[in-house]
């Protein structure tokens, strides 16, 4: 699905003394396939952007379109065309037991039986949740870290053709966090699964993104491939963000052994320069 | 609907004489305008109050698009008790528009009932729209602190309606999240018959009680780390200071229920 937004202005609480522009001007299409990455420092936007694509947050001005569809005042929002996970999902647990919130969407799209309980299963493994085992407990008995995989896995669950998360990995453990984004990976891989995520840790990012879009106060400030803005340690610096681990290492390494290296996002590329330095040779 | 666009009591930043009055003084010059205004009968009495509580806004300079928003989640109640009024009562026929008769006692009654509960609304909203949160529980909390001698938790009193009333907007705008993604997720309250539409607001409701209880966990975690032990013996970091702009006040107030009561005597 193809999410195209059209000058875009958003304020909350506009006209009292705590107005504030939360989206000035914004215009951005997300293509349909495309894993987008959407970075800036808190407050500039991104999350306000990310309701906005969803349609469940209704700009002042500028148009939204789903699939070149404007959407109406009050867009229906179905399952399995856009799957949304806002910020501390687990907030939206309300079942008796794990397998049955998981199930929600899906039995909303009127799957049952075997074939409903292989896609809760593979939901609850795809947020890397052991599925025979934490499928009959209930969700209030599990830790706030495993809350969030449950409630992610009710919004993957869907198989929705969109998924915008915002900050998946946040609380989760590092081992999980790599998991996910592979699991992401393979979702959008496999499926075609469009993803735009909100998300803060430039290493994983790195991983993820295709394209990168930088907020800053409410305005596009950069939106490019993410493996080119990645490197660019100066523009990243600019909008209160740091640049991945192997972009730094690269730039620290600059000027030892009398070389200077082009900055790599891929950690084992970065492994290898090392390697090089050190006079390991490859694989040593 | 958007949810957060809310404003029930909310404080307006302002350097207004109102704003500047203590507390207690609008407290208690809010209390007496609400009883008057159930005491006095008659148009002519309403009239000056409602001049008074415009005034009021005026002087506070609060927007009039705030005042509506204040207002606005309550304006259809005024609207039913109009209504019922208008359709309960006989009389006089003022006017008829096809089956439709209407009285002049309903009309009169209708609109004398809606204007006092309109002025209700108004003038509690001008005392916490003048009054940030933390000074209504300090003036609550002094008013109220002879009945703490009679172990009435005065204090602990006060510091719950303030509490209630911060969190407001919160969970609004909470409920307004949870709305969302739920809906993302399928859920449906807008159609079906009553039961299902019952059944159908628990994903939303669920989350919503299990969201509540976790703020007052952690606000109450959050007090005690920051060694609050309930009212006794706390002192005030802005001490009230009832001054020469409160006894004008006051006096104003006075003033302006005692000319509504004499008014509102007749009938």
């Amino acid at each position: 699905m193809r999410i195209e937004l059209d000058d875009i202005s958003l304020s909350f609480q506009p006209g009292t003394p705590f107005a504030v522009k939360a989206l000035d001007r914004v215009s951005l299409m997300v293509r349909p396939g495309e894993r987008l990455a959407i970075a800036g420092s808190t407050g500039s936007g991104k999350s306000t952007l990310l309701g906005v694509m969803a349609g469940i947050l209704r700009p002042a001005a500028g148009r939204v379109l789903h699939d070149g569809q404007a959407l109406s005042r009050k867009p229906r929002l179905q399952p399995g065309r856009i799957g949304l996970g806002l910020q501390s999902p687990e907030n939206c647990l309300f079942e008796k037991t794990v397998f049955d919130d998981v199930a929600f969407a899906p039995r909303r799209m009127g799957l049952d039986g075997e074939r409903l309980g292989q896609r809760v299963m593979w939901a609850l493994e795809c947020v890397g949740l052991d599925a025979a085992a934490s499928a009959t407990r209930e969700p209030f008995s599990l830790s706030v870290g495993e809350q969030r995989r449950v409630a992610l896995a009710g919004v993957i669950a869907a198989e929705p053709a969109v998924l915008l998360l915002d900050e998946p990995t946040a609380y989760l453990d590092p081992a999980t966090r790599r998991d996910l984004l592979e699991r992401l990976l393979a979702m959008n891989d496999e499926r075609g699964t469009t993803m735009v995520v909100v998300g803060h840790d430039m290493d994983e990012l790195a991983v993820f993104a295709e394209r990168l879009v930088i907020m800053d106060d409410g305005r596009v400030a950069a939106d490019g491939p993410a493996d080119k803005l990645l490197k660019d340690e100066a523009l990243l610096e600019r909008y209160g963000l740091e640049a991945p681990g192997t972009v730094r290492l690269c730039r620290l390494l600059s000027g030892c052994a009398g070389r200077e290296f082009a900055a790599v996002l891929d950690e084992e590329q970065a492994a290898n320069l090392l390697q090089e330095i050190m006079g390991w040779g490859p694989g040593g | 609907m958007q949810l957060t666009n809310l404003v029930i009591g909310q404080y307006y930043p302002g350097d207004s004489v109102l704003h500047r009055a203590d507390p207690r003084t609008k407290i208690i010059a809010a209390f007496l305008y609400v009883v008057v205004l159930f005491m006095v009968s008659g148009l002519p009495a309403l009239v000056l109050l409602g001049a008074g509580a415009a005034a009021g806004i005026v002087v506070a300079r609060i927007p009039m698009l705030w005042l509506y928003r204040g207002i606005r989640p309550v304006l259809f109640l005024v609207l039913i008790t109009f209504l019922f009024q208008l359709f309960l009562y006989g009389g006089d026929v003022l006017w008829r528009l096809g089956p439709v008769t209407f009285y002049r006692e309903g009309v009169l009654r209708g609109g004398f009932l809606a204007l006092r509960f309109l002025l209700l609304l108004i003038s509690s909203s001008l005392l916490t729209f003048t009054t940030p949160p933390v000074r209504l529980t300090d003036g609550l909390g002094r008013l109220m602190a002879p009945l703490a001698r009679l172990r009435f938790p005065a204090y602990e009193l006060a510091l719950m309606m303030t509490i209630a009333l911060r969190f407001i907007p919160t969970l609004l705008a909470e409920l307004d999240r949870i709305i969302k993604a739920q809906m993302a997720r399928g859920a449906d309250v807008t159609h079906g018959g009553l039961i299902t539409r019952a059944r159908n607001t628990l994903p939303i409701m669920i989350p919503l009680f299990v969201m509540s209880f976790r703020h007052a966990d952690q606000l109450a975690l959050a007090m005690e780390a920051r060694c609050y032990r309930g009212g006794k013996g706390r002192t005030l970091r802005h001490k009230l200071h009832f001054g020469r702009l409160d006894v004008a006040l006051a006096l104003i107030i006075i003033a302006l229920l005692g000319a509504a009561l004499w008014l509102g005597r007749f009938r």
